[in-house]
């Protein structure tokens, strides 16, 4: 699938989908070039899921194209679309009969039933760019924590080198500090693969951070696609500017200047305290 | 009673030692049956979802048919033998192994089942290495009930030919011998519970994790399915391989002198031909299913009685008497192409027997006597003999008599009671058993009034085409056993718990055939 010209991994031609009567998306168009790390950000229910799924056929729209590699989905084989797709669930779902092992291996065994070591090797390389100690190998999804979860459920989206990676909401429930590193992860396996990658997150510093696109979504309806800066510096609508308005108001000044503004927390803080 | 049991356990074993592997046989078949078409009903109402409802509709349905009219109903179609039985056994086993599947293939948590088909399985692989596992724990014991529920039921089986341990049950329910019934039912709950303790084994086995249990698991999988193949083909080959023609298919109807008279046939065809002898016995049913199985050529003979063959084979009116008899060997040959062949020389009819002090005193020697005293006397007999169009009410009219009053009593009373003198008289079955020893009379039908039941060994003609000798066998039995003989010989097994073969093989060697 790698062959083709087009520099567009993924487009959205006036994407439909509505369930009876509700429109759960209308209209949605837009492009995502090769080797972009597109966030998607938007209200519980917004339809990110539902765009999502569209790029792996998993669900159909009601109207409109989804293109993937410039070819209408539709045309293609799901299966063979799917194997080149990444896919982090919602959740990052485990098989919880099988061990770290077979689950990251498990669609290098779809594909390459009879290669065993070059499915070991691919398993081994993936936890150590997730970061996963090589003796968790024979454990079960039962016998994780939360975090470790999500960092199998990553390496089985990456295992079998696909094109494009769809992660929604993979950093779920973890720490600040566990979804730190692995936004880190993330970002330097994007950096290190050029994978393209569509990323559905709820937190606006996530989606700002990792993102090298933002697309905001709202009851359905696109408010504003653009890259970080963009999104930071012109809010196109108000529910936009109302998302990013904390990141906008947030000054990173080093350490030892933080007083020196005197907007800042510390600042403020301080003058208080002065006060007394 | 445990001591009887223990004897009976020790003494036969050979025999229990058979019935358990034929169980074992016909519930495993059963059972895999079962396993494979339940689990493959199971998936396809899983995967398409509109048929579940009809089908699990159906399967229901099939298993609440009370097991006698099922076997009822598979008789017409499959006949008597482990066909029907497997069937049978195969239908009830469908619905908690479809149930089962269905229950644990709709009840995996949809988002794994999202997550393996978004990574690119195919509809199969995603069945086979994430929906199946994950569904095997409520399958399995879904397995457990059915297997369990299989062995218990595989009782019934013998109620239409097949071997099993049903067949001790039944033979001790017919033969009066309690302690038999008890050892079938023993060894049937015993067996049910080893294997559903081996059941529990693999289910936990199965629920292990690491790769040292995972190798463990495919020795002992590989282990047991060597096992299952070589008792598999050790079951069925050895039958393949002996040539069918020289084997006589004889069935017994359940009562305890056919089963001697089985017994017999098989030990004596058995000793002076080079013919094996394949008894089936006990056929419920008796008579309507055996002379199905007689007609598809399931069987080849069995003892019959005139009477019977008259009215319920050839369906003729009126009342049989032996004068008939040739017609009644033309009409089996015309109609049915089967002989009469080695008459044994007793009936076994109803009549009326009365405490010997009570003939004494009255003189009785006929009904015409017994007639003329009646309505001083209590007739004690079965609630059916009241009932049925032939019975008590007929025979009145017959000799004009009336008792004075009637006693409905259970078969294994009749003896005792009039013993006791709590009745006079009482309506017997000629070759009773417990005849043989009672203080009492039987008295002569003069005028003729119940059927006459000769008893005699039916056989299809093609089969006395093939084999000649089997004629010159059956002939040697012609008239070798008297009333008294068979209703001795009933005694003994009855009373005294003796095995019928054993049974057979006193009286052929008493009759010098052996
Ligand atoms: N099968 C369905 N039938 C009817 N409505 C559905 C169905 N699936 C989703 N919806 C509706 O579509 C809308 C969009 O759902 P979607 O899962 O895309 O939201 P989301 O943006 O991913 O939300 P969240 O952040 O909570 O995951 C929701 O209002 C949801 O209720
Ligand atoms: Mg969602």
């Amino acid at each position: 699938m790698g062959t083709t010209t087009t520099d567009t991994a993924i487009e959205y031609r006036d994407v439909c989908k509505s369930y009876g009567e509700k429109s759960v998306l209308s209209h949605l168009s837009l492009k995502v070039k090769r080797g972009e790390f597109v966030t998607m950000i938007g209200s519980s229910g917004s339809g990110k899921t539902t765009a999502l799924k569209m790029v792996n056929r998993l669900l159909e729209p009601t109207s409109g194209t989804v293109l993937v590699d410039g070819r209408d989905v539709r045309e293609t084989d799901p299966i063979q679309l799917r194997r080149n797709i990444g896919y982090a669930i919602q959740g990052s779902v485990l098989f919880p009969h099988m061990t770290v092992e077979d689950n990251i291996s498990y669609v290098p065994n779809l594909l390459n039933k009879r290669d065993h070591d070059r499915t070991r090797k691919a398993v081994h390389k993936w936890m150590g760019i997730v970061g996963l100690p090589d003796d968790l190998l024979d454990r079960y999804p039962s016998e994780l924590s939360g975090g470790q979860q999500q960092r199998v459920g990553i390496a089985r989206a990456l295992a079998a080198s696909p094109d494009i990676l769809l992660m929604d909401e993979p950093f779920g429930a973890v720490d600040e500090i566990t979804r730190g590193q692995l936004q880190a992860e993330i970002s330097r396996i994007h950096r290190e693969t050029g994978i393209t990658v569509m990323f559905v997150t709820h937190d606006i510093g996530e989606a700002l951070r990792l993102g090298t696109r933002v697309l905001v979504l709202d009851g359905g309806t696109v408010q504003q696609y653009g890259t970080p800066e963009e999104i930071l510096a012109d809010p196109a609508t108000e529910f936009v500017s109302q998302l990013v308005s904390r990141q906008r108001h947030t000054c990173d000044l080093p350490e030892d200047q933080l007083c020196a503004c005197e907007h800042s927390g510390a600042a403020r803080a301080r003058a208080a305290l002065d006060a007394r | 009673m445990p001591s009887q049991i223990i004897d009976l356990l020790t003494q036969r074993w050979d025999f229990f030692q058979g019935l358990l592997v034929e169980h074992v046989e016909i519930c495993l078949v059963a059972i895999l049956i079962a396993i494979v078409f339940g689990g493959v009903a199971g998936i396809l109402i899983s995967e398409y979802r509109k048929a579940a409802r009809p089908t699990l509709g159906v399967v229901n349905f099939l298993y609440t048919i009370p097991s006698i009219s099922m076997l009822g109903f598979l008789i017409p179609f499959s006949g008597i033998g482990d066909a029907t039985a497997v069937i049978a056994l195969t239908i009830y086993a469908l619905l908690p192994m479809v149930r089962a599947t269905y229950t644990g293939m709709t009840n995996v948590d949809p988002a794994i089942m999202e997550a393996a088909k978004g990574m690119g399985g195919t509809r199969m692989q995603t069945l086979v290495r994430v929906q199946l596992p994950l569904a095997m724990p409520v399958i399995m014991s879904g397995i457990r009930n059915m297997v369990t529920m299989t062995i218990a039921l595989g009782g019934i089986a013998s109620y239409i030919g097949p071997g099993g341990l049903g067949v001790a049950i039944y033979r001790g329910i017919t033969t009066n011998n309690t302690a038999m019934t008890i050892v079938g039912s023993l060894l049937i709950a015993l067996l049910a519970l080893v294997v559903d303790a081996i059941l529990g084994f693999v289910e936990r086995r199965m629920q292990m994790r690491g790769q040292r249990a995972r190798r463990t698991n495919r020795r002992l999988a590989i282990g047991a399915a060597v096992v299952c193949v070589a008792a598999a083909l050790g079951a069925t080959v050895p039958g393949m391989l002996a040539s069918p023609s020289d084997t006589i298919h004889v069935a017994t109807k359940p009562m305890t002198e056919q089963y001697v008279m089985g017994e017999a046939l098989k030990t004596l065809i058995e000793h002076d031909t080079n013919l094996k002898v394949k008894l089936t016995e006990g056929v419920a049913g008796g008579t309507s299913n055996i002379e199905a199985g007689m007609e598809s050529g399931q069987f080849d003979l069995y003892p019959e009685y005139t009477g019977t063959g008259w009215a319920a084979v050839l369906k003729n009116k009126g009342t049989y008497s032996e004068d008939q008899f040739d017609t009644l060997q033309a009409d089996y040959k015309k109609r049915l192409d089967m002989s009469w062949v080695g008459m044994y020389g007793f009936g076994n009819t109803f009549g009326i027997a009365v405490r010997s002090d009570v003939a004494q005193k009255y003189n009785l020697k006929t009904y015409s006597d017994l007639a003329k005293v009646a309505s001083q006397l209590n007739l004690g007999a079965e609630p059916d003999f009241f009932e049925r169009e032939d019975g008590y009410d007929a025979l009145c009219k017959a000799y004009g008599m009336s008792f004075g009053k009637t006693t409905e009593m259970d078969a294994g009373l009749k003896y005792d009671a009039l013993d006791q003198g709590s009745v006079d008289a009482i309506i017997v079955y000629t070759t009773d058993g417990k005849l043989s020893t009672a203080d009492a009379k039987v008295l002569e039908d003069d005028k003729g009034f119940f059927p006459s039941y000769q008893c005699g060994n039916v056989v299809r003609n093609q089969t006395l085409r093939e084999h000649p000798e089997l004629r010159t066998e059956l002939k040697k039995l012609q008239g070798t056993i008297s009333q008294r003989d068979m209703a001795r010989m009933n005694y003994e097994v009855e009373e005294k718990g003796k095995d019928p073969k054993a049974v057979a093989r006193e009286f052929l060697k008493s009759k010098g055939l052996i």
